[in-house]
């Protein structure tokens, strides 16, 4: 395991932030660390870091506890934090060398600037870091977690000010790290970054994980129906479906909509549906994915 | 390169090349210039000597000084911090005591600037006589100790303190009271508190070093117990920022 956090308690002030918290992350895997404003995410992350010190539980990062200062471990580890500052005073290329030569990697100007156009910034020769935009500014935190060619990279809110081509170049850079075996940990509130990137997610309400799974293994876990509007060609057939776990809720002209019950999977139910000579020409998802599994999981536990 | 001497690098670069390190080194510049023409008057129409005048700008650049480094310290720790670039720094593949030790060169070259441009000024001041000689060994020699000892304890601030402006304002304090030689009549000095206070204070060492050098003629080497206060400061607010700098949190 890259990262792993076993009933993780941690106080800042006299007050207790983290009462409960598990977390663990393979190499090659994406991780989405979900929750709610000052739910504990990021001290979550900080105390993986070793940059907080916790109370009680496990924290491993690469099978052993990080110390401030544990160069071995910092070595392999590529971090974009919450708070993403720079030296406006540097440009881009003089900041990404600064770290390369701290990270004990020189690197030629022309690899500098193959880094920073990775993530999408094309050579600014002598523009400063302090008239960047939010989103460039953004990239240039991701090119400088990417630096060490880290074997975990911890990313908070990584496409936050990023316009949709941005974020989605980002999501390549992401998904292409993680076939090679990079473990990426990420903590944000898009979900349809979570939804397209992560192969499993924690959620953290209040200091305490309460859900922790792949996605489709949670939606099935905590019960959550998946309603789909499907569009037939033909209209609606008289043969309903015989499964007790496919529920038709309306039809309206050449559109339907079907509730799947957790525990059938879609293209199973696509077949069955098929094979009764219902046919389907499109298929939307009609809300019952992430979004509502997480107002779920958050809210039951608000309560 | 290791990775203090980077960071130090990249410390100077804040100073001479950000906008904020060019500012407060034309402020200072602007004071040392301000100073300078008051005394350069004074010893025109023979209010002052040479000695006075000298011993005068000793004491107004270690003021100087001291005031650039605690900035600096504080800029560099608790600064760092709110602006959000300390925590990338603390988690490149380097020990803290590296980190640290670039942050405290780049007090150092803070204080080399400083020196190089009140050279200049005592000369100015101080060209007519034999003492500006003297003023530059004993800025060397005990100047660079007090300064230094003061931007560690900015240092100590900007780590312990919540925002950098509460350590700035720590700072102003700690140093307007450690300055406060400059201020105390004569009488107030000579009390057993002022005395007390001259003892243990790093600024009353280098006036009082200045005062027995320049204006009374004496042997540098016969302050070793000013040299010898001022050194401690340094030592001790050395472990202070060591401590505390290991113990940073985001």
């Amino acid at each position: 395991m890259l990262v792993h956090i076993h009933s993780l308690q941690l106080s800042r002030g006299g007050v207790r932030i983290l009462h409960d918290v598990h977390l663990s992350l393979a190499a090659g895997e994406i991780y989405g660390l979900l929750g709610p404003n000052g739910a504990g995410k990021s001290t979550t992350v900080a105390a993986a870091l070793g940059l907080l010190v916790p109370d009680a539980g496990e924290v491993c990062l690469f099978e052993r506890m990080p110390v401030p200062g544990d160069a071995a471990i910092y070595a392999r580890l590529g971090v974009l934090a919450e708070q993403n500052g720079f030296y406006d005073w540097m440009t881009a290329e003089g900041y990404l060398g600064f770290f390369a030569r701290l990270y004990r990697r020189r690197l030629a100007t022309v690899e500098v600037r193959d880094r920073l156009a990775r993530v999408g910034l094309g050579p600014r020769p002598g523009q400063r870091i302090g008239t960047f935009s939010r989103g460039m500014r953004q990239r240039l935190g991701l090119a400088r977690a990417l630096i060490a060619d880290p074997a975990l990279l911890i990313l908070d809110e990584p496409t936050n000010g990023l316009d949709p081509r941005g974020r989605r170049e980002i999501h390549d850079v992401l998904i292409e790290l993680a076939g090679r075996g990079v473990g990426i940990l990420l903590c944000t509130h898009l979900l349809d970054d979570v939804d397209r990137l992560c192969h499993r997610i924690g959620v953290i309400v209040e200091g305490r994980t309460v859900a922790e799974s792949a996605i489709a293994e949670l939606v099935r876990t905590t019960g959550h129906m998946a309603r789909f509007r499907l569009r037939l060609s033909g209209g609606l057939p008289e043969v309903r479906p015989a499964d007790c776990r496919i529920t038709l809720l309306a039809c309206e002209g050449e559109w339907c909509l079907v509730e799947l019950d957790p525990s059938l999977a879609p293209e199973n139910a696509w077949r069955e549906l098929m094979f009764l000579g219902w046919h389907v020409t499109e298929i939307c998802r009609e809300g019952g994915g992430l979004e509502d599994l997480y107002l779920s999981v958050t809210e039951r536990r608000a309560a | 390169m290791s990775p203090a001497l980077l960071i130090a690098r990249k410390e100077a670069g804040e100073l001479l090349l950000s906008q904020r390190g060019l500012a407060w080194l034309m402020a200072m510049t602007a004071a040392l210039s301000g100073f300078a023409l008051l005394l350069v008057s004074n010893t025109e129409l023979s209010l002052l000597d040479n000695a006075q005048v000298v011993y005068d700008m000793v004491g107004i650049v270690g003021a100087l000084g001291a005031l650039l480094a605690i900035v600096v310290g504080i800029d560099s720790t608790g600064g760092e911090r709110e602006r959000g670039s300390l925590v990338p720094l603390l988690l490149v593949p380097a020990s803290r005591e590296a980190i640290l030790l670039g942050k405290i060169g780049g007090i150092a070259i803070a204080w080399a600037v400083m020196h190089g441009l009140a050279l200049p000024y005592l000369w100015a001041v101080g060209s007519t006589g034999q003492n500006m000689v003297q003023g530059a060994i004993i800025l060397a020699l005990l100047g660079t100790p007090a300064v230094l000892g003061f931007g560690f304890l900015g240092i100590v601030l900007g780590v312990r303190l919540a925002s950098a402006r509460s350590g700035l304002l720590a700072g102003l304090i700690v140093l307007l009271l450690s300055a406060s030689p400059l201020l105390l009549g004569p009488g107030l000095r000579q009390s057993a508190i002022g005395r007390a206070f001259d003892a243990v204070n790093p600024f009353s060492s280098l006036v009082n070093a200045a005062d027995a050098a320049i204006i009374d003629s004496q042997a540098i080497v016969a302050q070793w117990d000013h040299i010898l206060v001022a050194y401690l400061w340094l030592a001790l607010t050395l472990w202070l920022a060591r401590a505390g700098f290991r113990r940073i949190v985001q």
